[in-house]
Parts: C-alpha cells; structure tokens; sequence
C-alpha cells in the first residue's frame, strides 16, 4: 500500500515540475469560456458565438459559449469574478450590464473587471411609423409642444440605456414626453406599429425587415453608410447627441496576466478587422470598431457617471427613506422586523396550541401566515419610491388589500366551527426524514456534482420507502441515472449542477 | 390562390428525407422535453438553438418548431400520468387527466390529449398561414388596458376552478400574485421585495415554482397518506378513447382551438393563460360541468387544443412583425438573426422558402406528432404501472434537472423544494394550488399593463375602449357567476337534507 502511495506520490512531483520547467509561455492550453450573460437567441448571445466562429480563423483554441442569465447580468458578472483570473474565462459585456450595475449599487464589479475590448457602437436612434402623422423630428417636437407633456415614447425598461438616451434627447430639444416601458424592445415595437405612441428608441437594425417603421434620427456625428437617408441629430442644430451608443464588447477578470491579455488583444484586432465579422455588423447600421482596455475603461467610466446621474432623477437608485414607516422597511431594521414577526407567528402557535382549538392548529396558522406575510410586505412597500401616478407599491397593495381580508374571513369561519374535524391522516414523520435527506441531497450536489449525489440519493430514497430488494434499488438507480444522461445531456442539452469539489479538480 | 401554389412549394421543400428527419427527431425530442418537469417549450427550444447555427436555416427552423409544437403536447402526459404539469400549460390538463388516471383509465386522458393537441395544432397552424397578416394588424392594436382586462379575465377562471373551497382558491391567486411582484419592478426598475439578495432580483422563477407546486407536493401527498401500491396496468385491457369519444368532443376541441390560436397571437400573452380561459368555457359550456375535475374528457380537451393552437398564434407576430409573440418565439428570433434572417413581412417576400416551409413543416409535424404519440402512448401508460416507492424517488432528481436548467441556479433548487413543502402543507388543508401557478403567471401581465394604460391615459382608461370594457364586465359575470350558483346549490342541497 505504501509503495503505492509513493510512486502515486513521485509522479505527480515529476507532473508538478514537468509544468513548471515548461515556463515557457503557452496559451491556451483548454477551451476558453465565454459566459453571457442572456439565454441563447438574444443579440449578445449571436455576438459571442459569431466570435467564437470568427476567432477560429485565427487561432487553434477553443471557445465555449456558456449562458447564465439572470439579474441583468448580475449573476454572470458574480460568476466572472468568481473564477480565477487566469484568462480561461470572457464576459460577454454590453452598456446594460453599466446601468445594471449603477442600479443594483454594485460598483465593485466595474474596479473587478478588465474591460479588455470594445467590439462594436451600436447607435441610438428614434424610430417612428411611417403611416402615423407624426414622424419625423420636426413633427415630434411639434407634437411634444402641442401634446405638453403627453406625448408617448414607447421602448424597453426603465432606467435602461433606451430610457436614458430618451431622457437626454427630451433635455436636448427643450421637450417634455412620457416614457412607457415595455418588456422588450419587441413588444414597445409592436405598440408602436399599433399606434399606441409616437416614438421608439433603438438601434437602426431594428427597422430591417418592416417597411412601417422609418428612422428619424440617428446618434452619430455623421450619416450612417447603411441609412443614407437617415439624418442625424447635429442636422437638426442639436450637437450634444452625436455619440449615443449601445456597445458591445468582450470583458476579462482584473488580474489576468498581461502575456495572455497580450494574446486576447492580438486576436480581437484579428477579429475585428475580419471581413466577415465586419460585414455582418454592418448591414444593421453597426459600427464596427475596436478599443483597447485603455479607452475602453475611461468609456465605462463615463456610462457609470452617466447612469448614477439619470437613474438618480428618475428616482431608481433609492435616495434616502422618506417616511417613518419606510425606515422600518430598510436595512437592519428590515431584519429586525422579520424576527419579530417570526415570533409573533410562534407566539400564536404556542398560544393556539394550549387553547381549546387545538385541533385547528394547522388550519389557523394557515390564514395567519398569510396575514403575517401581507403585513409585512406592506411595511415594505412604503420603502419604494412614488413619485408616478402609480408606483410600484400600488398593485402589490392591491393584492395585500384583497389577501388580508379573504384570510380574516377564513379565520372566522374556521373559528366558528362547530362541528368535528376528522383527525388528520398520514405519516408526517417519514415527510420529514425525506425533507431532511432532500436538503442532503441539494448540500451533495452542490459539493460533489449531480450524478453522485443523485445516485446515493436514490438509493437511500428507495431504501426510506421501505423497498428492500437490493440489486433491483441498485440497478434501477444506475439505469435511471444512465437514462437520464443519455436523453437529457446527450439529446436536448440540458445544462446540469456541477460540484464545487467536481469543479476545482477538473 | 396564390397561397395554395406557394404552399405547394413549401411542401416541396420539406418533403424531402433529411428534413422529415429532422421533423421525427424535433417531434422526439419536443415530447422528451415537454414530458420532463422543468423543461418547458421555451426552454426546450433555447437549449437546442446553438446547436442549430451550423445548419441551413430552413433545418434549423423546421427542428425547432417540431420541437416546440411537440414539447407543448409532451407536457400533458406526465401530468396525465403522475400529476406532474412538465410544462406550465399542461397544469390545466392535469385538473381532469390525472383523474382519469387514478380511475384507472390512463389511456383515456393520454388519447384524448394527444388527439386534442394535433387537432389544436393543425387548426392554429390553418390560421396562421390563412389570416397572419390580419391577425397581427388587431394584435398591435390591442392597447395595455385591454391587456389588462384579459388578465382579469383569466384571474377569475379561478372562481371555477376553486369550486365550493373558493375562498381558498382566491387565497391562493392572490398569494401567487402577490410573490409575483417580488424582484426588480418592471416598469419603474426599483427591486421590491428583494430582501437584499440578488437571487431574488428576478423574482421567483415560475418553472421551480411549477415543480414545488405540482410534482414534489404529489410526491410528499402520496408518501404522508402511503399510497404505495400501483396498479396493475395490462396493456390489452388499457382502455382507450373509441372514434364515438373524440367525435362527442368535435365542438369543444375546435372551439378551444380557436381560442388558443386567438389568445397566442397576443405578444405576451400565450399557451398557460389560453388553456386555462378555454377550460373556463368549456366547462360553462358543459352538459356535464360537475364532472369537470373528476376525469372530464371534454377538460383534457379544451386544454390541450387550446395550449397546441397557441403555437400557431404565437407566430403570427414573429412572421409578420418580427415581434416575439412567447417566450419561445423570442427565442427562435435568435435562430432567424444567426442565420441573418430579419423576421418581418419582408421576409414574405425575400425568403418565401423559408416561410412556407415553416407552414408545411408544422402541418407535417403534427401528423408526425400523432403517429409518434399513438406508439408513444402505450408506452407512457406504463408509467403508472412503476412500484411508487421507486418512482418517487426518481421524481426528485427530474426535479432537480429541471429547475436548476431555467437559470443555472442552484437557488432555483431551493426554491422547488421550499415550494413542494409549501405546496404539501396547503394541498393538506384544501387549498388548490393551481391558482398560485395562474397567479404567477397573470400578475406581470395584470400589474404592467394597469400601469402602462394609466400611463398612457388616466384610470377611466379601462371603462372608455370598448373591448377592455367588454372584457372586464365579462369577468365580473364569470366571476360571480360560478360563487352564486354555488351557494344557491349548496343551499338547495342543504334543504333537500332537511327535507329528508
């Protein structure tokens, strides 16, 4: 055994000094992920894969693109900045992720990334309809005067990029508008076909393929080659809106070695200067360009300043709480509210308990859950802020309003009953042993990846429920885990959990 | 005229043996997805779409809408048979296939859900290539207070499905709606709710939700009341659906499919609201309502044509407008741009192939969906027949797939199973946990489209367009209607006791 041990010992010191005799500089010795930060389809996922394909004209690596949405990039960002700065990872960046960033109050992840390189400027423009009266600038600002305050702008989210290039063409033309927010640029072009406001703001792309829609100024100091006819904002007398863009870029951890950023920048020229990878931004009225780290930064740098300044006048990045109420709503308080609850709730249990309807223990707590969670999201709701007609405490108001009273009613009438209750059936204790094992299981799965803990789960599962025919339990685990391997990773792809322990060995 | 000559070339394209393999493979894997908890159309699409982008367009297209018109039906039959939903429109399929199974009559509820979605899918496919461009003129007409009116309408299917346990029902819709304002606020951006943590920041995913909700509460309801036993399926004495059966149900499949492929079209709107606002009608409509949620056949009916037809709906607006009508369609727009395909009515006119090959690849999918289905179906009836103490198990580790795939979270996971526990415990006490799906489903819909209308306007906006207003009274009436009749019931029944 011992000997074992030692010539296992003694390969891996030779392995060991194999690699570090080899100094040599050699990148990349694995295929490089990209992470971005939507689900497959989106603009930014089509960009990390036409690179990936693009870049193997250029070098042998290999690139992964992997998804991870969520937060608006928040998560893929964490995810960057988890993993070492050894350069085996991209971000796939765009401006969203800066007003993200300034609103969720994370301005770490600006200092933590190395904005490496810019690929693309995507200018803002406005788009109209073609078969609306109003549609071109002049007819905006005419219609904004006469509408005073009441002309629609149809586009995505507040606080977004469109949003606040809105925000600043308002400033620049002396105009006032109101901004209705969709859940896509999709759905605000949809509203804008039907009519249902004046203005959308985009990219020119998003024209392509609907002759309706028409550009009525674009963000760019001079006319785009792929919109000839297309004015720009200095046409009409308007100078501080010449560089309104959306850009698009590739993003390292800080603290990657400057070899391996020496590399990533050789190749992104390679790319950017490809004519394919040109061609095929351009179409859409792109631009395409590439900037190094140096410029790059001082442009995030820029955005972030932009962002905070907007996002603080349109009120979503939180100023201080206003109200009494909402300074129970904030912070530590918020904490202490939740355990005060939590024994309110264990008060009335105990109380409910030793009183004479016990037997509608269960039944009781119910509706008091309910009460207890409404209340406290009331509490909350006074922390948003409501400075619209209807803010964003209105409609979870609206729901609090209805649930409360349902729960009082059902309270009563439980309270009220007079009659017998059938004792409740069941075997509650083997309920819990599951729960228990299942949380095991998620702990197991986090640590050693999904197909081990999997199948130790099914297997104490099985044995729980009281199965004993062992090599059936055993074999039935394996071909179910076999199965599932084969359909759902080999056949449709799905993603699976891999162990942190899993992880940092391969 | 010119519709049936270019048809015809459409159906040259397909019908050649690499793309109807591609059709057989997108059909297989479609119902594979949709079968397993977790996977919904959306996703089932979105995880094979990179795999697409080396293919010829015209491939890449027809693989993946024959796997999102399958994955719709694939749904219905783990919620036929285990009481699981796989996809979130399927939740409306389990209210009367699952008990069709517990009768011991699994073959009934797999039949009539396959037939149903087929039929659902032809009809909203007919439709589409009949009335897209018309369609999708009214579809961008439909203004946020006439969204928002829909949503009301759809809210209050909840009065029937609760029943005589109502209030329960309502407790649970309105606890749906109200988790569904936590994360970021769609309209003004600020996060509500979020108690700080990021994972929140997007709310709580409805697919965890889905799986809490349906398949782990089943799984820990069976295990608390020890419901171990199956039943012994013989497959010759399988009872399944005679041609007299699914003619009885001509009028409520077309209807519904009708509804499906209307109520699709509406970006946003899609397969979960159509299905549960179509079961609402049918059963109104019903000889036999008091059937419904005990193995109504005319139920599996309504909800699977209304949730197959929503395909066909659903890509009106990406065709003709290049506007994503569901989250599937947003997803095949990725497909289109790789390929540097612009959706929209030019593409009518630049790549006819492509678009009439779509036609004629989902026509082509469904008859293959049928078939496939027809062998399939023999095989997913002996699913009831696994020992219980083993499936349960393994219900647990799909669960486990399908929540973490949505978003690469292992909070996700957490999630689905803090919602099974929840579900367990309300499901004990009687409250139905549909509702909580719906009100998760509705209350985005419901709360950006009030806000967005009165943006646009003031609050008599909803009173002054006719259509929202006709939408809202018409769910005051299905609102009070099915409470009314109840006590007025309830009240008869208790007389006649007296009188006994």
């Amino acid at each position: 055994m011992k000997k074992t041990f030692a010539i296992l010992l003694l390969t891996l010191l030779i392995f060991a000094s194999c690699k570090k005799s080899n100094d040599k500089f050699s990148f990349p010795e694995k295929p490089i992920t990209i992470i971005v930060y939507t689900g497959p389809g989106g603009l930014i996922d089509v960009t990390a894969r036409k690179f990936a394909d693009v870049a193997s004209k250029y070098t042998e690596a290999t690139f992964v693109v992997e998804n991870k949405p969520g937060s608006g990039g928040i998560v893929a960002m964490k995810r960057l900045l988890q993993l070492p700065a050894d350069g085996y990872t991209l971000f796939a960046s765009t401006k969203s992720n800066i007003s993200k960033i300034v609103s969720s109050g994370g301005e770490a992840y600006i200092e933590g990334i190395d904005w490496a390189a810019m690929m693309m400027a995507d200018p803002e423009c406005i788009i109209t309809h073609k078969k609306q009266k109003v549609n071109t600038w002049e007819d905006l600002i005419a219609d904004a005067k006469i509408k005073d305050g009441n002309q629609l702008w149809l586009g995505p989210a507040n606080g977004g990029l469109d949003h606040v290039t809105a925000l600043k063409i308002w400033d620049e033309a002396g105009i006032e508008a109101k901004w209705i927010p969709f859940k896509s640029g999709g759905k605000a072009r949809a509203a804008l076909l039907g009519e249902q406001g004046v203005a959308y703001v985009g990219n020119p792309r998003e024209v392509l393929g609907n002759d309706d829609l028409q550009i009525a100024a674009v963000s760019s100091l001079d006319r785009l080659a792929q919109f000839p006819d297309v004015p720009t904002f200095n046409e009409f007398g308007i100078n501080n809106l010449d560089n309104e863009f959306m850009w698009r870029g590739f993003v390292l951890k800080k603290g990657t070695l400057p070899e391996i950023k020496k590399w990533y920048d050789e190749l992104f020229v390679k790319v950017n200067n490809d004519p394919e990878w040109r061609e095929y931004w351009e179409r859409g009225g792109i631009d395409v360009v590439y900037k190094g780290s140096e410029e790059f930064t001082k442009i995030v740098h820029n955005d972030k300043e932009q962002f905070t300044h907007y996002l603080h006048k349109i009120g979503i990045i939180n100023t201080e709480a206003t109200n009494l109420i909402a300074r129970f709503a904030t912070g530590k308080a918020l904490n202490f509210l939740i355990i005060i609850s939590v024994l309110i709730f264990l008060i009335i249990g105990i109380f409910v308990n030793r009183s004479p309807k016990r037997k509608y223990l269960s039944r009781i707590m119910l509706p008091i859950f309910f009460i207890m969670l409404s209340i406290i999201f009331f509490i909350i709701s006074f922390s948003f802020p409501s400075n619209e007609k209807v803010g964003p405490s209105v409609i979870p108001r609206l729901w609090i309003f209805i649930l409360i009273p349902l729960n009082i009613y059902l309270l009563f009438n439980i309270l009220r009953q007079k009659k017998e209750i059938v004792q409740e059936r069941g075997n509650t204790k083997i309920i819990f042993r599951f729960i228990g094992l299942l949380i095991l299981y998620l702990l197991s799965i986090f640590y050693f990846g999904y197909f081990i803990s999997s199948f130790v789960f099914l297997l104490v599962g099985i044995y729980l429920l009281e199965y004993r025919k062992y090599l059936t339990m055993l074999l039935i685990s394996a071909g179910w885990l076999l199965f599932s391997y084969l359909i759902f990773y080999k056949l449709l792809y799905v993603p699976r959990p891999v162990g942190k322990l899993i992880e940092m060995i391969f | 005229m010119e519709i049936l000559t270019n048809m015809a070339q459409g159906f040259s394209f397909v019908l050649g043996w690499q793309p109807i393999l591609f059709i057989v493979l997108g059909v297989i894997m479609g119902i594979l997805a949709g079968a397993m908890p977790g996977l919904s159309p959306s996703m089932g699409v979105a995880l094979l779409v990179p795999f697409t982008y080396s293919m010829s367009p015209t491939l890449a297209l027809i693989l993946l809408v024959s796997i999102y018109i399958a994955a719709n039906y694939g749904g219905s039959i783990t919620a036929v048979t285990i009481n699981a939903p796989g996809t979130p429109s399927a939740v409306v399929t389990s209210f009367d296939g699952y008990p069709l199974t517990k009768q011991n009559k699994p073959g009934m509820g797999l039949g009539v859900s396959l037939v149903s979605s087929t039929i659902g899918g032809f009809i909203g496919t007919i439709i589409l290539i009949l009335f897209s461009v018309q369609l999708a003129k009214v579809a961008v007409k439909f203004h946020p207070a006439e969204y928002f009116a829909l949503a009301i309408f759809g809210l209050t299917t909840v009065a029937t499905l609760g029943g005589r346990n109502w209030i329960k029902a309502f407790i649970a819709a309105m606890f749906g709606l109200l988790i569904n304002t936590i994360g970021i606020d769609p309209i003004s951006g600020v996060s509500r709710f979020t108690f700080g943590s990021v994972h929140l920041y997007d709310g709580f995913s409805l697919i965890p939700a889905l799986i809490g909700l349906f398949a782990l509460s089943e799984v820990f309801k069976q295990i608390d009341e020890q419901n171990f036993k199956s039943k012994k399926v013989e497959l010759e004495k399988t009872q399944w659906p005679t041609l007299l059966d699914y003619w009885k149900l001509k009028l409520t499949i077309v209807r519904s499919s009708i509804m499906g492929t209307l109520i699709g079209i509406f970006p946003g709107a899609g397969a979960t609201i159509a299905s549960f606002i179509s079961y609402d009608i049918a059963k109104r409509t019903s000889k036999e309502p008091e059937k419904f949620g005990h193995g109504s056949l005319e139920g599996v009916a309504a909800a699977e044509a209304a949730n197959s037809s929503s395909v066909g709906g659903a890509l009106v607006p990406l065709l003709t407008l290049g506007i994503p009508g569901s989250a599937s369609t947003a997803v095949l727009i990725g497909a289109l741009m790789i390929h540097d395909l612009t959706p929209g009515p030019q593409l009518f006119n630049n790549n006819p192939e492509i678009i009439y090959g779509l036609f004629a690849s989902l026509l082509i999918a469904n008859i293959v969906l049928l078939v496939l289905g027809l062998f399939g179906s023999r095989l997913w009836v002996k699913v009831t027949a696994v020992p219980k103490k083993i499936l349960y198990p393994m219900i647990f580790t799909v669960s486990i797939i399908g929540s973490f795939a949505v978003r690469y979270s292992f909070f996700d996971i957490a999630a689905c199973l803090g919602f099974g526990v929840f579900g367990w415990i309300l499901r004990r006490y009687n409250y139905p946990v549909a509702p909580i799906v719906l009100g998760i489903v509705l209350g985005n819909i419901a709360e950006t489209n009030f806000r967005r209308a009165v943006m646009m306007g003031d609050y008599t906006i909803f009173f002054t367009r006719p259509v929202s207003l006709i939408l809202l009274v018409l769910a005051l009436v299905s609102f009070a209607w099915p409470i009314l009749r109840n006590k007025i019931y309830s009240k008869k029944e208790f007389s006649k006791l007296k009188s006994r």
